[in-house]
Order: C-alpha cells, then structure tokens, then sequence
C-alpha cells in the first residue's frame, strides 16, 4: 500500500484517526502518569481549533491542515486551501522542510522551541497552557506515513 | 544543605563576590553569590551601572581547565550522582542557547541605557552556553562537530516540559520581534525570561549543582566557572526586575500581563514528564520545589509585585523541574 502524500485527503483522514486514538502506549510508558492525566484532561475539555500550515507545498501554493477538537475527539479535520480557511483559534505556519524533517523523526519539543513552527494568529498565553498537549499531537502527526516529494523538484 | 535565604553579606563578602577573578572565584560560597543576587533588589541599581559592572566582572571561558573535572566525573562521582547532575544540568545547557537567540529582539525596544545592558547580556549568555558546551565534550565526553551537535547529544536529558517556559519565550520573542514597541508583549516576555527562567529557574539549578559540587569538592572549574555564571545572572536579574518594576510603576495596568504571564507559566509549572532523582546530590524534591518557592518569593517581595489568590494556589503545585539559562 503506497502512503498517502502529505497534505491530501487521503493524509488528513489518517491524521484524524491517529489523533482521536492519541499516543501509543510506549509513549505513555515512557513519561510520568501526571504528564499524561493533564494530557488527557486537555484532551476532554479541548474545544479549540488549529489552522496548521505549510507555507510552501511542491505546488507552489499554501495550505493549511484544519483541526476542529471537540468532546474530547477531533470533530473536524481536512486540508484547506486559499479559498477555503475556516476561522481557527490558532493558526500556526511551518516549512514543507520542517514538516518533513518532523515526518523523519525530527523532536516535536525542539519544533516549537526552534520556532520552526509559530503561532501567527491567535492568542500565545492561551495556546500555550495546551502545549505539552499540542507537542504529543505534533508527535502524532509526524508520525502519520506520508508521501514527501523531494525537495529537488520542487 | 538547604541553607539559601535571607543572610546579611558583609562588605567585605560583596568586595571579595564582585572584584573576585576567574580563580578567585572557586573560593567564593554559591550561598553568598546568590544572596549577591538579591542584595540591591530593593533599590535596584541603573543599567549603566549593572553594565560597568559587567566590564569588570567578565570572565574568559576559555581560561578553565576542565581536567581535574574530567577525572572527578569519571573516577570519583558514582553513576547515580552523574545521572543526577545530567538531568538537572542538561536543562541548563539548552536553556543558555534558548536564552542567548531569544534576547536580542527584546533590545529593539528598550531604551539606550538598558541596550548596552542587554548587549552585554546577549555576550554573557553566548559565554555561558560555550562554558556548558565545553563542560560536555571535556568532562561528560559527548562528541560532536559543532555546539548544535552536543545540543543533539544532552537533549536526551531534557525533560519533555522544557518545551513549557523555553518555547513560551521562543514565541514572546517573536511576538516582540513583529511589535518590538510594545510595551505588553515586552512585559509578558520578561515576566518569563527575567522573573521565571532566570530568577527562578536559573538560579534554583546553581544552588542544587553547585552546592553539590562544593559539599564533595569535585568539578572546580565547573564550580568555577558556573559560580561566575550566577555572578552574571545578578547583574541579568537586577536588569530584568527593574524593568518590570519600572514598567508597572509607568502603568500600573501591566501587573495584569505578568499575572497573565504568571498563570500560564505556573500551570505549565504543575506537571512533570520524569522523576529527577536529587538525593544523590543531596537534596530532595521537597527542598529543590521550597528552593524554588523561595526564589519566587523573594523576587516578588523585592519588586513589590502581589500575586492574586488563584495565582499563589498554583505557586503550591509547582514541580520541581529545574533548567535555567
């Protein structure tokens, strides 16, 4: 089965499943009990959105995976273009490379703190009360297969 | 061990912490030099002053000798106190990095007195992060080409809620960088680098390490040279809380964003990803989060800034996971 490319459909629904299911077990094993209760206590009462962007997808366009939380699952989750951009509590912009690198392993702590991914719209404080949250689900989706075409013919 | 709080310094003790040199320094007590940091807090000094202070008081990192270190590390500390030391030290390696790339957009918008402060304060930091990059390829033997490559090599060793204060300043800073004027941006960002990252963080990983370090007499130029480290952090300190207390005393108003600042970072504060073992370096976790209690405290008192009933109920929940920077 061919992965699916990054940034499609295809992708995003994976990207949904893999969210709703949250982190594997070795993830939990690894990290204090605390850690994940306010991981999971996030996760129930989250009821904002993220507007996740590539700025510079092989197409030579932008585009942005949304992501609706709701009820303690992902009640929405697709990839928008520049006709269709759903308002989101934060929208938050990255390079094709950084998502790639992210896809390859790259640590999703190191992605926030090197600012290879930033908040461009929306309230930092409060985005930042979710960030352990927000850094196991970029875990997550970087860890979703995905298709990357090479950089060289872009 | 758990002996920091209030102590009157002599004016003898101040003259031997502030004229000491490089090797002058391994004699000096971490105890004093934090008690240094707090010493002019209540009538804290100008930043001309803080940065005549700093030409004086610079230090070459590249005047240590990490090889008694070397040997004490390898030869006499047990496996445990290594583990230990690493996972509170590594936050520190990281945080000097984060700390050093994070100033220099805060200095767009300060005044022309407060910009030779943090122009000397961007050169202590990048000091600081070369001495912590020198101490792990010299005494830990991690290997790599390049300071990004030893980075590479003690992430291991930072726990996952680094990401909390460290990447909260990353996105200040660019916050200040796209609005460097703006007065509420820069407060919220020096609630968190002066207030919280230096004046607590920091100086809580100097006191644990340190003292340890003092109590064996093992790793001299690591005491040396990070002992020099908090010397600089005072003069970061005092910087810091002048500004804050100057912002709020221009505009009583900003107490609402370092309270805002405060509930972000406090509740962050709350959790922990991994148990730090201290006992080998001879503290527990009930002394590390009173030390930390303590360094908040008395910055609060000293600045006079007041914290709201829901904000000093968070204070009691705070882990004790120490980086610094």
């Amino acid at each position: 089965m061919t992965e699916p490319e990054f940034f499609s459909p295809e992708w995003a629904a994976a990207v949904r499943d893999a969210l709703t299911a949250g982190p594997p077990e070795q993830d939990r094993a690894g990290k204090l009990p605390m850690y994940w209760d306010f991981f999971d206590k996030v996760k129930a009462s989250y009821a904002s959105s993220w507007a996740l962007g590539c700025r510079d997808l092989p197409a030579g366009n932008a585009a942005s995976l949304y992501v609706q939380w709701g009820g303690g699952t992902v009640t929405g989750c697709r990839v928008t273009g520049p006709g269709d951009q759903p308002a989101a509590t934060f929208v938050l912009g990255m390079d094709y490379a950084d998502w790639q690198a992210l896809h390859d392993g790259y640590d999703p702590q190191r992605t926030v703190m090197y600012r290879k991914i930033l908040v461009e719209h929306g309230n930092i404080l409060e985005f930042f009360k979710s960030i352990y949250f927000f850094t196991e689900c970029l875990a997550i989706i970087g860890r979703v297969p995905a298709g990357f075409r090479a950089l060289a013919a872009r | 061990m758990l002996h920091e709080g209030p102590r009157a310094l002599s004016d003898q003790q101040v003259r031997q912490i502030e004229g000491a040199d490089l090797k002058e320094v391994l004699d000096v007590d971490i105890d004093d030099v934090i008690e240094y940091v707090h010493k002019d807090m209540r009538s804290l000094p100008d930043y001309t002053t803080l940065y005549r202070k700093y030409l004086k008081q610079r230090w070459d990192v590249y005047d240590l000798d990490f090889s008694q270190d070397r040997t004490d590390w390898t030869e006499k500390m047990t496996d445990a106190e290594r583990q230990s030391f690493l996972a509170i030290a590594s936050g520190f390696h990281h945080g000097e990095r984060q700390v050093e790339i994070e100033l220099p957009v805060f200095m767009i918008g300060a005044g022309e007195e407060e910009k030779l402060h943090i122009s000397a304060q961007i050169e202590d930091e990048a000091r600081h992060t070369v001495f912590f990059d020198r101490f792990y390829r010299e005494v830990v033997g991690l290997e790599g080409d390049d300071i990004m490559a030893i980075l590479d090599a003690s992430f291991p060793w930072v726990s996952e809620t680094f990401v909390g204060p460290f990447g909260l300043l990353a996105y200040q800073a660019d916050e200040v960088r796209k609005n460097p004027y703006d007065e509420r941006a820069r407060v919220r960002y020096g609630t968190t680098y002066f207030l919280w990252i230096e004046g607590v963080l920091a100086l809580s990983v100097m006191k644990v390490t340190l003292s340890y370090a003092r109590w064996r007499g093992f790793l001299p130029a690591y005491y040396t040279g990070f002992t020099a480290t908090c010397r600089d952090e005072s003069r970061h300190v005092q910087g810091g809380m002048k500004y804050l207390q100057d912002a709020v005393r221009k505009d009583p108003t900003m107490i609402k964003e370092i309270h805002e600042t405060l509930r972000t970072i406090l509740l962050l504060a709350g959790v922990a990803s991994r148990e730090v073992i201290y006992e080998p370096l001879g503290w527990t976790q009930d002394e590390v989060r009173m030390l930390m209690f303590q360094q908040l405290g008395r910055k609060l008192n000293d600045v006079g800034i007041k914290l709201p009933p829901d904000l000093q109920a968070m204070v009691g929940s705070v882990q004790p996971v120490l980086a610094g920077g």
